[in-house]
């Protein structure tokens, strides 16, 4: 399953043997994909999905072109579809009018070899795989409990190749699973999930026991008056309100006077060095790090260890190669996964600091408010728990949040050990720990459950 | 070489090459023309050999270009086609499907034994079946009209659309702009156990941008983005649109908007343009009537919703005046279709979701409507792409203009004395049933006794959707709809995005609860000493 190093180079040297153009870039990327989908304690839809994209960048000095497809000639790469691939990129090419952005291709580069490849997923049947759900469900039943989930294992390769003698060719599996349950009277609602590379790690019961119990704690909530207040974020919601900060550093903006990063940082100042953020967040990506492994390479750029956040310091800014060159600084490529550095509480403990507040399992719709400070809005969701006197004090119904991650990581005071997890819209590799925020401007109730 | 001379260089050869790239997807669809029905027979007969009770065959080709533009710089040129076939079956009351690019009539059918499998992979401890309601049979094909087709004009013309965006910002004293174009086509061939075998094509398009202004001595910046809607249909839409005027009307509105004072937070009247209405309506009217999430079937990401089978024909929705109508008929919608994914017929399928304030109807898709006591679907199935599971997906829901034809913005907002004018859809965020939603604008005007009186900033409005439209007592007339929506709606795991058109009118709402978004950051808002921007003194 996948496809060989070998079977890629191949591809993409037939493809690019026959551009006239100044130079010219592909990506390749297969993909074997299964998606398994339940509702209400039975399986709603599965989807196996075979799948080649072929991607060809072509250019003339500075005009280019990208042209994608899938269709390779039924299956098979004919040199008939690799003729008319290219004749119409480079035809699209000569059209486009020059851009005075655009970047020569990089040249070879040597890069680690990612760990994100496990030979036992790759070579799982769904009809192997499809069963791991059953305890979930039939724990589910026996609770008395609904719940829906999805199960998703992606068995892929990418390429990337060019006519400077660029070459990468990278794998990865990876089996993600989420669940959510439902109490049928009661409102309760909760939600659990996992990640992992090799399919022999995988254990769905306990993600399903773990959904099913807050479900169950989380029934005949009471309500809470909104308020800024102290909060324990589980793994899940820390993750997505420090990604969309990790995401947001980024050189150009800053640069040009549009970052939020513009309202902590003096004109002359450069904000790398400065301590912005609270003195409890480190934050790095590392894509060779087995808790939440990833490509080493972004774009044929190397991907390595990076701190962005550490101790409270900003470290590194993101910055494309044609800004990088402006402004004289070396490229750096965003993140490809994430990495907050915990204390190694355990949750219980996080709660016990906590003299009155809130604990929050998940959070939903996080959109940005205001760029200038990089306020966002969301609702917590799927468990939601009043804290009194360093014990759990019953369920909440849910909040609205009017919050930045800038304000949140200000005012971290505790945090535990961090688990990899996924997020409310994407299942890139994330390990998160659960943190302690003080003034967290939880700003209206919400009536969901 | 400037842009002028680019356009020059390249008129000639533009439309021969551009043509030419269209041909070829056009040729490949005429010979998946031939191909079709011997494919659907062997995927077809395959999967009843295999022991399906129902069955379809999907080939889907979808070509899409891109085009984005910033300052005086072309920085993306792009195109993609996809090509490929699923098979989707119902075996023992379970659902399976596969999906590959494979279209040999041997690679049919072994993506039909594939589907088969992955059903009976669930045998022995489902407990629920799935049930389809039957289809009528239908072997036609429908291609929405489109006057210029977009993927025939030539680049440089569209280039220059998009560069006259950013020039007339420039002009305006933008400190940045980015104009874009999407454009896509989608060519479905579907077949199924019913014995229909539909042909369809439709194709769509939206420019759109967006334009930065900077303040050097405060460190504060402002953006403003078009408020520019897709439409299903031909270039003529653009050339339709005023969009360098509105590029620079929207300079000059960021320019005001830097300088506006912050709002006084707490109940206010709001009249909401269709600019950003639309929006609205899709978040509190859209979603929560979908039935696969009132049935929990989109619980672990979408979420459930509020709008519970038990509340059909009982739930007060709206205020008397107000009604939602949903449908995949409208001309220019980009949902517009003759059939859905499931085969079903959109035309006759039209239908209210609330009535004169009182919730009617579901959205429904094939094999939902049984479930709660409905005959049939209202053709509302959609993937959005070959290798896409086909899920319920909103036809064009549009409110129901008011009945006096000469009521327009202007005459609701003299009906306010404290309140706001919201322009332009801006961040919107909603929980997961549906009930407490957030939304904020691009322009937010002030009203003071019924006329506009100066900008605002730092403005939101929130609210529970029921209370929201029951807080509503004026509508613009049919004159004053407009038709806005999505070319990238979300939903499903995997998450698949779909188009989306609606219909609105200005409308008042009376005594929405009006966040100040800086107050909700917790920040200070004086201007400070040696700063690029603000001082974040946290509270």
């Amino acid at each position: 399953m996948g496809m060989t190093a070998n079977a890629a180079r191949t591809i993409c040297e037939r493809v690019l043997r026959l551009v006239h153009a100044d130079s010219a870039e592909v990506r390749l990327a297969v993909g074997d994909d299964l998606h398994v989908r339940h509702a209400s304690n039975d399986i709603t839809s599965n989807a196996l999905i075979h799948r080649t994209d072929l991607s060809l960048t072509v250019s003339y000095g500075r005009r280019s072109a990208t042209l994608s497809t899938n269709q390779l000639g039924g299956g098979q790469l004919d040199d008939a579809s690799i003729r008319r691939l290219v004749d119409r990129a480079q035809a699209m090419a000569k059209l486009a009018p020059e851009n005075p952005e655009h970047m020569p291709p990089l040249g070879p580069t040597e890069f680690a070899t990612p760990v994100t490849w496990a030979e036992a997923t790759a070579a799982a049947s769904p009809e192997a795989v499809i069963p791991s759900i059953r305890p979930v469900i039939e724990r589910a039943r026996d609770a008395g409990v609904d719940t829906a989930g999805y199960l998703k294992r992606t068995v892929g390769g990418s390429t990337l190749a060019n006519t400077s003698g660029l070459f990468v060719h990278q794998r990865s599996t990876t089996v993600g699973f989420s669940v959510t349950a439902r109490t049928p009277t009661g409102r309760g609602s909760g939600w659990a999930s996992t990640q992992v590379t090799d399919i022999r790690d995988l254990d769905l019961g306990p993600v399903g026991d773990r959904a099913v119990r807050k479900a169950l704690d989380s029934r005949n909530p009471g309500e809470r008056p909104p308020a800024r207040t102290t909060v324990v974020l589980e793994p899940a919601a820390v993750r997505d309100l420090v990604s969309w900060l990790v995401h947001s550093l980024d050189r150009r903006p800053f640069d040009e006077g549009r970052s939020f990063l513009n309202g902590l940082a003096k004109a002359d100042e450069d904000p790398v060095g400065r301590k912005l953020f609270g003195g409890r967040a480190t934050i790095f990506s590392d894509p060779l790090d087995a808790s939440a492994p990833c490509p080493t390479h972004a774009d044929g750029l190397p991907l390595v260890r990076t701190p962005w956040i550490n101790a409270g310091v900003l470290k590194t800014l993101a910055v494309g190669r044609f800004w990088a060159g402006k402004q004289g600084v070396a490229p750096q490529p965003g993140p490809g996964n994430l990495i907050m550095q915990g204390e190694g509480r355990s949750l219980d403990e996080l709660v016990g600091m906590v003299e009155d507040g809130v604990l929050v399992t998940r959070i939903w719709y996080l959109r940005s408010v205001d760029p200038q400070t990089l306020l966002l809005t969301g609702l917590t969701r799927d468990g939601t728990f009043a804290i009194s006197k360093g014990r759990l004090a019953g369920p909440v119904k849910n909040f609205r949040f009017n919050v930045s991650p800038v304000q949140m990581l200000e005012r971290l005071v505790a945090s535990g050990v961090p688990t990899r997890v996924l997020g409310a819209e994407s299942d890139s590799p994330v390990c998160m720990p659960p943190i302690v925020v003080e003034d967290f401007n939880l700003s209206s109730v919400s009536d969901a459950s | 070489m400037d842009r002028r001379d680019w356009l020059k260089s390249v008129t000639v050869g533009g439309v021969a090459v551009l043509a030419a790239r269209w041909d070829l997807a056009a040729a490949k669809a005429a010979e998946v023309d031939d191909r079709f029905a011997r494919l659907a027979d062997a995927a077809l007969d395959r999967a009843g050999q295999l022991g399906a009770k129902f069955a379809d065959f999907r080939i889907m080709q979808t070509e899409t270009e891109s085009l984005f533009v910033r300052e005086q710089m072309v920085q993306a040129v792009s195109a993609a086609t996809s090509l490929g076939c699923s098979v989707r079956v119902v075996v023992d009351g379970a659902w399976g499907f596969a999906a590959s690019e494979d279209l040999s009539g041997e690679g049919v059918a072994r993506l039909a034994a594939e589907a088969v499998a992955i059903a009976r992979a669930q045998a022995g401890w489902r407990k629920r079946r799935v049930e389809i309601e039957s289809l009528p049979r239908h072997v036609g094909r429908f291609d929405q009209p489109a006057g210029v087709d977009p993927f025939a004009v030539p680049l440089e013309r569209k280039v220059e659309t998009l560069l006259g965006i950013t020039a007339a910002a420039g002009a305006a004293g933008a400190n940045f702009c980015h104009a874009s174009l999407q454009q896509v086509r989608e060519r479905t061939w579907l077949a199924n156990t019913f014995g229909s075998r539909i042909i369809q094509s439709r194709v769509r398009l939206q420019p759109g941008f967006a334009v930065t202004v900077t303040d050097e001595k405060t460190g504060r910046f402002a953006e403003r983005e078009g408020s520019v809607p897709p439409r299903g249909g031909g270039w003529e839409h653009v050339t339709s649109l005023a969009l360098t005027a509105d590029a620079a009307r929207a300079v000059e509105e960021a320019r005001e908007k830097l300088a506006a004072p912050s709002v006084e937070p707490g109940r206010k009247d709001l009249v909401i343009a269709p600019s950003n209405l639309w929006l609205t309506i899709h978040e509190t009217v859209g979603h929560p009537t979908e039935l696969d999430r009132a049935l929990g079937d989109e619980a672990n990401f979408a979420g459930t919703s509020f709008c519970t089978p038990d509340k059909l024909d009982r739930l007060r929705y709206a205020s008397d005046i107000v009604s939602f109508r949903g449908e995949r008929t409208e001309p220019g919608g980009v949902a517009t279709t003759a059939f859905d994914d499931d085969g079903a017929p959109t035309a006759g399928r039209e239908f209210f979701i609330v009535e004169k304030g009182v919730f009617r109807s579901y959205q429904m898709a094939l094999g939902q409507a049984g479930r709660i006591g409905r005959q049939e679907s209202n053709a509302c199935g959609y993937a959005e792409s070959f290798d896409a599971f086909p899920l319920q997906r909103m036809p064009n829901i549009s409110l129901v203009p008011g009945r006096d034809p000469a009521v327009t913005a202007e005459s609701l907002i003299a009906g306010v004395d404290d309140g706001i004018f919201i322009e332009g859809n801006g961040s919107w965020s909603i929980d997961q049933q549906r009930y407490n939603f957030q939304f904020t604008g691009q322009v937010f005007h002030r009203i003071k006794n019924g006329r506009l009186a100066g900008m605002l900033r730092d403005v939101a409005y929130q609210g529970n959707s029921v209370d929201f439209w029951n807080a509503c007592d004026g509508l613009g007339g049919p004159l004053s709809r407009e038709l806005y929506g999505a070319l990238h709606c979300g939903k499903g795991q995997p998450q698949q995005a779909a188009p989306v058109s609606h219909g609105a009118v200005p409308a008042r709402f009376r005594r929405i609860n009006v966040l100040n978004t800086a107050e909700q950051a917790g920040a200070k808002t004086a201007a400070c000493e040696g700063c690029q921007g603000l001082v974040r003194r946290w509270a």
